[in-house]
């Protein structure tokens, strides 16, 4: 029978499927191909009708006594149509079961108008009963409303794939991936107080640590914050005037300290005073990029970044106030991206400072990959930039010069992006977004799928 | 081949661009927000209960003061000042543990000394006491209410001071304030819950509806409250318009209970007669919904069952059982522009069944026009604000069902003191620059979380 799901991790939903699709078709590439359409038979089951079916049916026979009645079923709710059918062939069924007969008007001895309402907490299913001259009764029964979910939608040519990571209330400041194999199997989810630490178990997350978040401020609104692993300690965590790093032996603890040191801008392994940036891109041949180290200063009690760089990009130490960076190393120089605080995007190259006005969101950051060029910029923007409860999409760009060249379709989210961070092997980013229908954090991978 | 692509591409992208808007989408930090209201309210304290409820003055609370515990959208609670908190099995005894680290205004720090005198001021009949951190509140009876209750903005927790001025915890603190007229508020920096990103707001208090939307035309307001039926009206982009969902309930108030069979008779036929439907269309320009019951569908479920439709028949049948026909007043709020007209849509209904209704501004009457705000989205504390205000008897929910939901409020309409007229919402426009500004269903504010987009960080 259909569970009730709520706010389960993503993965853990998916994680069965795709195992149980790989198992039946061992030749089958990308799984999360046909998580979509799975996705709506897991969405169709995702509520059990059955108890509040025969509820209802037992209060409208004990109102009607078993006969002929002309029963009505309404859909007054946010339901699909597919669930409302759904509903009403298992309301008739179950009133058949406890002994109605359905018949036309003139031939009823009472009729039935069921009304599949909602209130903001439950479905309300109401129904109104007439009988002989005038007599009426309203009979009623309510089932929790599960919270809502979205299915991801990918569109193709040269693709971003967006792969579910993780769901929960509480804000999601980072995701990091600890380990892998074809999927993820221990990941770290940021949020404001602390860092929880799953595994994959049996196809399902479990819960492995919980690590606080020492802190004696109130943080800002609209808090970031990043998750770095390290070589040496499990990982490093960069909050508005806070850094914490892991213990380097167990117990794994995190060691808070308040700091207005500068965040790394790109997460890579240190190779001799350069960034061996992106060590697991996909490269066909395996190599690393390496770039100058770069990190930039946060407002401790704000949400965006000073502008003051370290070491500073060519000539340039300090920059408009940003919100996020993206680099394009080039051959004798990197372009660097900054979504400022003044919506424009400012591309340095370390000799000049050059601003445009893309139309894009706060939010952007670089991968490298197989794909196109090598380098793509993935960007955030609004789906209706003219309205201010907009839902974001991000969309792959490169640079052949200057000028932004779209190269994938926009992967659109349910909501407003919060956070979009390249990971540490590079070719991918984790995208956080608010989901409006149901407010809950959901974090992503994206990916970059080449010649589709 | 290749190079025409990129060029192709290139073209297409730049076009795109060039058409794009603004698309930031980060909060920006900065900016003092202006804003205007038709309230007047001399007192900003939570508790004071001389002055009406309105939505407006709900929302100044909540700039200044922190409840206990909020809901959200879906009426859900959740922890604000009570971190967390249990409830004995029979809901009389419910036990609040405070957050940590939460000051007032003034600069001390919220203890459960203060926050349990505070409930005590604002809640004569509750037991409040103290336990360690935490408040502990029992009743007589069970109350499985209680969140509810604490989120509303009377319960907000306030501290007075030895001059009698309360303090809060809220967002924002008092700059200035001159009762009636205008109230400056400052962000507050190391509020619990983040600094909110506007500097500052500015209330200009006491200003019609046409004002407003003059400001606001203007460049002299970014924030202005609209009246529902203008709303179509509003000679702007439709995206900078936004509603609560149904929150405010339009009725007939009968002032005393009905004392006769033939008075029930007449109540009855002036309820069938009352033709919603145009009036709608035509005074309220389409806003709002018709009301048959006192709580909107979207909160109930189940509102669409009591019916709206006028029946002249029925109406002429229950005023036929009456031999002597009374002129009952029907007063409305002079300052109301659309309440006169309402009153008398509603006299000439019942002259059409037969009943004679005189519209009055006069302060007394038989029967007034009234707009009761809903003090909730959860519908038991809704219904149980209306029955007070209505002079129902007063539903309480012992841990029910929506089938009791329904016999409660069942059980308020059959005494006949109150004829639902419409549900209406509160409408609200913001100038171009405001994001993040569109009310909650139960007509909110959240202006903490907004921001103006040419704010200087």
């Amino acid at each position: 029978m259909c569970q009730a799901v709520y706010n389960s991790a993503i993965s853990i939903i998916l994680k069965p499927v795709i195992s149980a699709l790989r198992g039946a078709l061992p030749g089958l590439r990308h799984p999360y191909l046909l998580v979509a359409l799975v996705g709506l038979a897991v969405t169709a089951c995702a509520t059990d009708w059955n108890t509040p079916e025969q509820h209802l049916a037992r209060k409208i026979v004990a109102v009607t006594g078993p006969g002929a009645v002309a029963l009505t079923v309404e859909n007054r709710s946010s339901l699909g149509k597919r669930d409302f059918d759904i509903i009403q062939n298992g309301l008739r069924s179950t009133l058949d079961a406890v002994g109605l007969r359905f018949v036309k008007a003139d031939q009823a001895a009472a009729t039935v108008t069921i009304s599949l309402s909602e209130n903001p907490t439950s479905y309300v299913w109401v129904a109104d009963i007439h009988q002989g001259a005038g007599e009426s009764a309203v009979v009623m029964v309510s089932t929790a409303r599960p919270e809502g979910s979205t299915a991801a939608r990918d569109s193709v040519p040269l693709s971003l794939r967006k792969t579910p990571l993780w769901t929960q209330e509480d804000p999601i400041l980072d995701v990091a991936v600890l380990e892998e194999g074809s999927s993820p199997t221990r990941i770290a989810v940021l949020d404001p107080e602390k860092v929880s630490l799953y595994h994959m178990q049996g196809g399902a997350w479990q819960q492995e640590q919980v690590l606080t978040i020492a802190h004696s401020r109130p943080w800002s609104r609209d808090l970031r914050g990043r998750l770095i692993p390290a070589r040496d300690h499990l990982l490093d965590v960069y909050l508005p005037g806070v850094i914490c790093s892991s213990a380097s032996a167990l117990p794994l603890i995190l060691n808070c300290r308040q700091s207005d040191d500068p965040w790394p801008l790109i997460v890579g392994t240190l190779n001799g005073g350069s960034l061996s940036v992106f060590p697991s891109a996909g490269l066909a041949n395996g190599a690393s990029t390496v770039v100058p180290q770069m990190k930039a200063f946060f407002a401790p009690r704000r949400n965006f970044f000073t502008g003051a760089l370290t070491p500073g990009v060519g000539k340039f130490t300090t920059v408009p106030k940003f919100y996020s960076a993206a680099l394009l190393p080039r051959d004798k120089y990197t372009l660097w991206l900054f979504a400022a605080v003044d919506g424009q995007t400012h591309l340095v190259d370390g000799v000049s400072d050059q601003a445009a006005k893309l139309g894009w969101g706060s939010e952007l950051t670089s991968v490298k990959t197989a794909c196109g060029a090598g380098w793509q910029v993935l960007s955030s923007a609004a789906v209706r930039p003219e309205d201010d409860q907009s839902e974001d999409s991000v969309r792959a760009y490169e640079f052949p010069d200057r000028d932004p060249v779209a190269v994938s379709a926009a992967v659109d989210f349910a909501g407003p992006i919060t956070a979009l961070w390249t990971e540490a092997r590079g070719d991918s980013a984790i995208a956080v977004a608010r989901n409006r229908e149901t407010g809950s954090y959901e974090a992503f991978r994206l990916a970059m799928a080449c010649g589709q | 081949m290749k190079r025409f692509v990129w060029r192709w591409l290139a073209v297409n992208s730049l076009l795109m661009l060039a058409l794009a808007a603004p698309g930031e989408t980060r909060p920006q930090y900065g900016g003092t927000l202006r804003v205007t209201m038709r309230a007047a309210p001399t007192s900003l304290d939570p508790a004071e209960n001389a002055q009406s409820d309105s939505f407006a003055r709900r929302n100044l609370t909540l700039l200044i003061f922190d409840t206990m515990v909020a809901t959200d959208d879906s009426g859900r609670a959740r922890g604000a000042l009570a971190a967390s908190w249990q409830a004995s099995p029979t809901n009389q005894r419910w036990q609040f543990h405070l957050r940590r680290g939460v000051n007032f205004h003034d600069g001390t720090a919220l203890t459960s000394e203060v926050a349990a005198a505070s409930l005590r001021a604002g809640n004569p009949t509750w037991n409040v006491s103290v336990d360690g951190d935490s408040v502990v509140i029992e009743r007589d009876i069970a109350d499985p209410e209680m969140l509810g209750e604490l989120a509303l903005p009377r319960n907000a927790i306030t501290k007075r001071n030895s001059e009698g001025n309360p303090s809060g915890t809220g967002p924002f603190h008092i700059v200035d304030w001159q009762p009636g007229k205008k109230l400056t508020l400052a962000a507050e920096e190391s509020y619990w819950r983040g600094r909110p990103f506007l500097d500052g707001i500015e209330i200009e208090m006491g200003r019609s509806f046409r004002d407003q939307m003059t400001a606001l035309e203007l460049g002299r307001a970014d924030w202005v409250e609209i009246a529902p039926e203008q709303a179509h009206r509003v000679s702007l982009d439709t995206r900078r318009l936004a509603n609560s969902a149904p929150m405010e309930l339009l009725a007939l108030l009968f002032t005393r209970d009905v004392q006769t069979p033939e008075e029930k008779s007449l109540r009855e036929a002036l309820a069938w007669s009352v033709e919603r439907g145009s009036i709608r269309s035509v005074l309220l320009q389409g806003a709002g919904q018709p009301a048959g019951g006192v709580l909107p569908s979207w909160m109930s479920g189940y509102g669409f069952i009591f019916s709206t439709n006028a029946d002249l028949a029925r109406a002429r049948h229950a005023r036929e059982q009456v031999r002597t026909i009374p002129t009952w007043t029907v007063g409305y709020d002079s300052g109301d522009a659309v309440a006169r007209l309402l009153a008398e849509r509603v006299a000439l209904n019942g002259r059409d069944a037969g009943l004679v209704l005189q519209p009055t501004s006069a302060s007394t009457a038989d029967l007034r026009l009234v707009r009761i705000p809903l003090a909730s989205a959860d519908p038991w504390i809704a219904l149980a604000g209306v029955a007070s205000v209505a002079g129902a008897p007063v539903a309480k929910n012992d841990g029910g069902s929506v089938e009791d939901l329904y016999a409660a409020e069942q059980a308020m309409l059959a005494t006949q003191r109150i004829i639902p007229l419409f549900h209406l919402p509160v409408t609200y426009a913001a100038s171009a620059s405001l994001n993040n500004w569109t009310p909650r269903p139960d007509g909110s504010w959240n202006l903490a979380d907004a921001w103006l987009g040419n704010g200087k960080p």
